[in-house]
């Protein structure tokens, strides 16, 4: 393809931090008039840190950035990203609610709007219908930014960065406007309406789509960049090309990781009795009719494209969100719709997210953050006070047991590596022995070494007869610990699948 | 060897200073009043004050400093202790001396409603507190007629025992010892240091965050209504119907001062002693160097701002540390 042919263009880009972590690695990639260009990867495989240095949040350690095939260098803060025609729409916090949508179009452009000193509302206004009108949103201009639905707010967003551009620049500016994530927040069916929206935007600019939901990508991008621990691993032009999300998601995931010895000579668990039961559980715009049953020692893989409503299922039964219908039973007792965290504790559900920053309490010690979720352990009988020695063994026996690598028991959680913290969640779970355990991404960006312990933990629990639920990003993870996987799809179980039928999907 | 120990103590010595920064202020004003006025600062006269002194920020800060590691703030005890005096002077003539237990009940009471609303309406506890001890005041004042009145009848309460401890430092002894055992022995502390580090995080552990946040503002109203029954006889035995601000500054600079943070998770009691002391040897020094008592109070204002620009830096470089 001639090189003339893009607008925008970065060349061997390369950025570390701190001289240590390679974020970016040698990355390449091009974007068109009037394309969408979707850009993939998990959880820091290096999007986020791309997109930022498009837009002049910090520059790279090295590399070129051509416009209409010059080189230009690169932004060094977002107004001059703007004069480049590059403008970002980020993923939260983008929206000031208590505004009017007019207000809200030209926030930071008033200037232009100002007639001896005051502001000329009625042009702001007449300007704003017309943008309305133009890119199709359904609202008018009066409208308080709050009293709109989410992805209504999210298209004016868009409007609103392309609308700066063009204030910038004057009418037929050729223009990038990069979208971080933006259905992160959406439901499903406000994401199906916001895709459509974009499509119709494409006349007037061009979109980098960042997103680790791979079905939405594939839906309504037209070329594809998959990146992979900062290096671009895939590209794949989605009009030539047809290409299976399992195709993708093997690209996305990468083969290596942990060895997978261990789960092809594993016995399948027995089959308790049923100590979960979900009977048509529906929580609207995240997942409808979901039934399963989960039996005593044994591990169900909830799996699907990000966003299709499993993790919202295992938030509902941690007691995070409510549901709308359906039933629920735990341990053969009805749980009520809406019931917070500790309700659910004394059901004897665990929850376990992967995101560190949320569980822990990052400036106390290890066993401070093992024993706020098992002081009933540590109290003395009588005088239900603490009891530190015993506070000190239960840190002490977790930290072996889990090879958590901290100089003593009482190191602050904030100086352990992002492996070791995720051991300390971990570990207050395994002391409390829950009789459901719900883990979300237990693994998320943490080396593989810190992964294998983790494994070993689970399945140690697992083994004492404690049942759990799964939600991951990395199929391997499924492979590893479950029995059994339900195939999710648009908040809907798809499909029930064996160990066997599963690894042949994602073909291990 | 001899080297060897003297290695481990100062290492052991900058480990102390860095997790009690507040020692160090300690020691050098201390070491400073008393060389620069060695004839006045240490006197019996003036350690008298001194506890004293101690004695009245210390009462008024312990249940604000438990509210305070939980990651809110309660400024009502100022509003407790002046209505609560009030109510003892109109009760007092009726049902004889036992009005005075109005103090603790107020304060509970007091405590309950804060906690209620804020948990239901989730405002935030600065603006909700100061409200509340703002329209204390104003019943206090409607109350009084415009006086200030005197109780009497309970003097035997902070009668000297002996010399130069005031009787109320006594007093302070077990209520504050209730209060660090609360804290650092039962699962409050650890509870309450969850909700203010990671008040999601807590949550996610199963931890009844509204519940225990009621709990929090009715201990601390609890504690100020107990105090105040020592503190109303300490400071006089009359009952102010002007608000004073000095009353809600320094026992708040002496908890921030102390080591418990703004955001909370950390600190309580036993580190706003070390606060409520430093606190006492900087005004009790300048009042023997002879400042105008304008400048004192200006230079308390300063202290506090420092105090709480150094608490949100630490707090930050941690926060720095986790990413």
């Amino acid at each position: 393809m001639p090189e003339s042919d893009f607008l925008i263009e970065i060349k061997n880009v390369t950025k570390t931090f701190g001289g240590v972590v390679r974020a970016l690695d040698d990355i390449s990639l091009g974007i068109r008039k009037n394309e969408i260009v979707g850009v993939v990867g998990e959880n820091g495989a290096g999007k986020s840190t791309l997109m930022k240095i498009l837009a002049g949040v910090f520059p790279p350690d090295c590399g070129k950035l051509l416009y209409k095939g010059k080189e230009v260098p690169f932004p060094k803060n977002p107004k001059e990203a703007a004069k480049r025609g590059i403008g970002i729409v980020y993923q939260e916090k983008g929206v000031v609610s208590c505004l009017k949508v007019y207000q809200f179009l030209f926030l930071g452009n008033e200037e232009r709007f100002k007639t001896a000193k005051t502001l000329h509302i009625k042009k702001m206004k007449e300007y704003a219908a017309e943008v309305i009108k133009e890119f199709r949103i359904r609202c008018s201009v009066d409208d308080y930014m709050y009293a709109l639905p989410l992805s209504t707010q999210k298209m004016i967003e868009i409007a609103r960065a392309i609308v700066s551009l063009r204030l910038e620049h004057g009418e037929g500016m050729d223009m990038v406007i990069i979208l971080d994530e933006p259905t992160a927040p959406l439901t499903i069916e406000e994401r199906q309406e916001l895709f459509k929206q974009i499509i119709a935007m494409k006349s007037s600019a061009s979109f980098v789509f960042v997103s680790h939901i791979m079905n939405e990508v594939m839906e309504f991008t037209d070329r594809i960049h998959v990146l992979r621990d900062g290096k671009v691993v895939a590209s794949c032009d989605m009009k030539k090309e047809s290409l299976s999300e399992e195709d993708l998601f093997r690209v996305i995931v990468g083969k290596e990781s942990v060895d997978l010895e261990r789960s092809k000579d594993r016995q399948p668990a027995e089959m308790g009795e049923v100590i979960l039961k979900a009977d048509n559980l529906t929580k609207n715009g995240c997942y409808y009719d979901v039934s399963f049953e989960l039996h005593k020692g044994e591990c169900i893989g909830l799996f699907g494209p990000a966003g299709a409503g499993q993790s919202e299922v295992l938030r509902t039964i941690a007691g995070l969100t409510s549901y709308d219908k359906g039933v629920l039973q735990i341990n053969g007792k009805r749980a009520k719709a809406k019931e917070p965290p500790h309700v659910r504790l004394k059901r004897s559900v665990g929850y376990f997210s992967g995101e560190t920053g949320k569980e822990l309490f990052l400036n106390w010690s290890i066993a401070k953050n093992i024993s706020i979720l098992n002081i009933h352990k540590i109290r003395r009988k009588l005088t239900r006070t603490i009891n530190f020695r015993a506070e000190k063994k239960m840190a002490e026996e977790i930290i072996g047991n889990l090879r958590i690598k901290a100089p003593s028991y009482r190191s602050e959680c904030y100086s352990l590596s992002g492996g070791n913290k995720q051991k300390v969640s971990v570990g207050k779970w395994f002391e409390r022995n829950p009789a459901i355990f719900l883990m979300e991404g237990p693994t998320i960006g943490i080396d593989v070494g810190a992964r294998t312990d983790i494994y070993e933990a689970t399945l140690k629990m697992k083994e004492r007869g404690i049942s759990m639920l799964l939600v991951s990003d990395d199929p391997k993870e499924y492979s590893l610990l479950c029995d059994r996987i339900i195939y999710f799809r648009n908040g809907r179980i798809s499909a029930v699948l064996s160990m066997e039928e599963f690894n042949e999907v994602i073909s291990i | 060897m001899k080297n060897n120990v003297f290695r481990n103590v100062s290492s052991a010595l900058v480990k102390w200073f860095k997790a009690y920064p507040v020692l160090l202020i300690f020691i050098v004003l201390f070491v400073g009043f008393s060389a620069l006025f060695s004839d006045r600062f240490l006197t019996t006269l003036n350690i008298e004050a001194m506890l004293k002194q101690f004695v009245r920020l210390m009462l008024f800060a312990v249940g604000p400093s438990i509210v305070m590691t939980a990651g809110s703030l309660d400024l009502s005890f100022v509003g407790i202790w002046m209505l609560g005096g009030m109510l003892v002077w109109l009760l007092q003539p009726v049902v004889g001396p036992i009005a005075i237990i109005v103090y603790p009940i107020l304060g509970i009471l007091t405590g309950l409603m804060i906690g209620i609303i804020q948990a239901k309406a989730r405002i935030p506890s600065f603006i909700l507190t100061l409200s509340v001890m703002i329209t204390y005041w104003g019943i206090t004042a409607l109350l009084s007629e415009g006086y200030a009145r005197t109780i009497k009848g309970y003097e035997f309460l902070t009668a000297k025992l002996i010399p130069i401890i005031p009787t109320a430092l006594l007093w302070a002894i077990p209520i504050l010892a209730v209060a660090i055992f609360l804290m650092k022995r039962t699962v409050l502390g650890p509870y309450f240091y969850a909700i203010g580090v990671n008040e999601e995080g807590a949550h996610m552990a199963g931890i009844r965050v509204s519940r225990l946040k009621v709990l929090v503002f009715t201990l601390s109203g609890l504690f100020t209504g107990v105090s105040s029954i020592i503190l109303f006889q300490h400071l006089g035995g009359s009952i102010p119907v002007e608000l004073n601000l000095n009353e809600m500054n320094e026992p708040l600079v002496a908890i921030i001062l102390g080591g418990t943070p703004l955001m909370g998770g950390t600190g309580g009691p036993q580190r706003t002693i070390l606060g409520a002391i430093t606190l006492t040897v900087l005004m009790r020094g300048l009042n023997v160097a002879m400042l105008p008592p304008i400048a004192i109070e200006l230079l308390v204002g300063v202290m506090l701002i420092i105090s709480i620009i150094v608490g949100s830096r630490s707090l930050n470089k941690a926060g720095t540390e986790v990413t």
